[in-house]
């Protein structure tokens, strides 16, 4: 594991973000976290964050838009995400990873899956 | 978003909901032991449960997919958060987060559509057609009760809850419930004694009471068991039982209700047959007529009886000399006597008139022994005189004589008369022929016709015998005279 920059999470569901930013402390990692899709995005640019875990139904600014915006800007495109999604479809991944994401993961989250994903893409 | 869910209608829902809650009790007794962070972790995951709760029930406005997938996910962080913190200094709220934990893939299965087969036991649930019956709930838990509500309700049934053990006993006076479904473990007057007080109760007894169980405390439920419970269900339960086992219970109680219902209709009848009956009959034949009705045929037959005719020497002339309330008074005193011997040997009093008793032996009860019953019936009447006279004359009243006549004849019994009023009674020439020969004894002796004496089996002692031509009869008649104070 790189120690280049905190793990920025972005998901609007306060519990699930409480429970992940707990769940990834307790592995050791630094977290950061969004709301929204736009506050990602400005998060990303400030804090250079090593990973982002970006769900995709997002308020304000949703999780594709902000991956796409996220690609386009030169600053930021190389932050490696992770889109969490609800739907394990096949329909979502595409759209993800066709908007940029690097990875993804399905909402509940398998943890240790997770983890592996974080330590592959931030390794790289 | 555009998908929405429907989830308070899936079988997956009532399962993550069992869990949850199973993992609440069980919580709720082993906090103490709980660090603060274990603490914390439990206080967020029950959040999210109430979250997930609150959206399945609402039935009216369909929770989005996402909410209830970030709810399920919540729960599933603390959840194995939970397990790797605790599991194994608690193995009993491990096991209940591996199931809880279970729950929740099985619902995000669903919802993938890979849950095939979590849909089956909703389906095997609404195969399960029962009656619709009044459930009474009983559980501490609001959770529980309210799981529980639902899921009846759903079927059809019409669901009272109690919150615990009084207020169950409340609801079961103020209702007619069906089938009561019982938490073992509650604050205050638990599920024991609420089964204890129910089984107790005269009009409860009958109803089945299913015991539910937290934790899977077998012996615990064969104490129930034994105590009267009628099936029991461990928690999380699985609604295809719960549905099958209150459809069980819902049948016990209808079969009980009307077993009560023809047992009811029995006993009015019994009162009926022994109010009509039982000032002539013996309790003995009573009883006997409503246990065998099949055997005996009170529309009328022809049989072969013995009839028995008594009357006071004299009565008469002596009742003209004594105020009335002295006529009563003796003649109630000899009645009374005279009912209980006849009775004591299974006669039927056909009826009183004045002093005058006519009884009959073999109707409508037969017996190989008629006569003989008779004619000590007779000897036994003749016996009791003298107690009889003996408390006459302490009151002051005269000292009586009684006149006893058998015969023994085919007389046509049945019940006799209009349809406003009929009593078993007896017709024929035979009893004509008693009152004859009655008319021919004289005070304190018994007579008895040929046809008795032949029909005796027992050994009596016989005197005089006579032939007489009686009144209204064209044939002449034999009589004997029946030795008294031998046996």
């Amino acid at each position: 594991m790189t120690d280049t920059g905190p793990i920025l999470l972005v998901e609007d569901n306060e519990l699930n973000r409480d429970m992940l930013v707990r769940r990834l402390n307790r592995a050791g990692l630094e977290v950061i976290s969004a709301g929204n899709g736009q506050q990602a995005l400005n998060l990303m640019l400030s804090e250079q964050p090593s990973v982002v875990l970006m769900d995709m139904n997002l308020p304000v600014l949703d999780g594709w838009a902000a991956s796409r915006q996220a690609r386009e800007d030169e600053r930021i495109s190389h932050i490696p995400i992770i889109a969490l999604t609800a739907h394990a479809s096949e329909a979502d991944r595409l759209n993800a990873l066709e908007a940029g994401c690097d990875d993804y993961a399905t909402k509940p989250v398998d943890f240790p899956g997770l983890l592996i994903k974080i330590e592959k893409l931030t390794r790289a | 978003m555009a998908t929405n869910t429907r989830a308070a209608d899936t079988a997956w829902g009532d399962h993550l909901l069992r869990a949850i809650i199973q993992l609440r009790e069980l919580f709720s007794g082993r906090q103490a032991e709980l660090d603060h962070e274990a603490l914390e972790d439990f206080s967020r995951l029950f959040e999210g449960a109430d979250r997930l709760q609150r959206m399945l029930e609402d039935t009216t406005q369909r929770s989005n997919t996402h909410d209830l997938m970030n709810a399920l996910a919540a729960i599933r962080g603390y959840g194995e958060m939970l397990r790797e913190d605790i599991g194994p200094q608690q193995p009993a709220l491990d096991e209940t987060l591996s199931q809880l934990l279970e729950a929740i893939h099985a619902a995000h299965s669903a919802h993938t559509g890979n849950g095939v087969g979590t849909a089956q036991p909703l389906l095997q649930a609404q195969k399960i057609q029962s009656e619709p019956g009044f459930i009474l709930a009983v559980d501490d838990l609001k959770e529980n009760r309210e799981l529980v509500a639902r899921n009846l309700s759903r079927m059809g049934h019409f669901v009272v809850t109690a919150a615990s053990g009084e207020e169950a006993l409340h609801a079961l006076e103020q209702s007619d419930v069906d089938v009561v479904l019982l938490d073992l473990l509650m604050p205050g007057m638990d599920g024991r004694e609420v089964l204890r007080r129910i089984k107790e109760h005269p009009e409860w007894r009958a109803t089945p009471v299913i015991i539910i169980s937290g934790n899977q405390d077998m012996d615990g439920i064969i104490e129930c068991i034994e105590a009267g419970a009628d099936d029991y269900l461990f928690k999380p339960f699985n609604p295809v039982l719960l549905q099958a086992r209150i459809k069980a219970g819902i049948e016990r109680k209808r079969w009980h209700d009307r077993e009560e219902q023809y047992r009811q209709q029995l006993e009015r009848n019994e009162k009926f047959i022994r109010a009509t009956f039982g000032r002539y009959l013996s309790d003995e034949i009573v009883t006997d007529i409503l246990e065998r009705p099949e055997g005996l045929e009170l529309g009328g037959d022809l049989r072969k009886v013995t009839i028995l005719m008594s009357d006071i020497r004299g009565f008469t002339t002596l009742s003209e000399r004594l105020a009335p309330a002295q006529v009563v008074t003796m003649l109630n005193r000899y009645l009374g006597a005279m009912t209980d011997i006849i009775m004591a040997h299974q006669g039927t009093i056909d009826e009183f008139i004045g002093d005058a008793i006519l009884a009959v032996f073999g109707a409508p009860k037969r017996g190989d022994d008629d006569a003989d019953r008779a004619l000590n019936c007779a000897l036994e009447m003749q016996a009791a005189m003298s107690t009889i006279n003996a408390r006459n004359e302490a009151e002051g009243l005269p000292v009586v004589k009684t006149g006893i006549a058998l015969n023994t004849g085919d007389v046509i019994a049945g019940n006799i008369g209009s349809e406003r009023r009929s009593k078993y009674g007896f017709v024929g020439h035979p009893m004509n022929v008693t009152s004859r020969i009655e008319d021919l004894t004289a005070g304190g002796e018994i007579l008895i016709s040929e046809s008795t004496l032949r029909s005796l089996r027992g050994n009596f002692q016989v005197g005089d015998s006579q032939e007489v031509k009686v009144k209204g009869i064209d044939e002449s008649i034999v009589v004997h005279q029946i030795i008294q104070g031998v046996t």
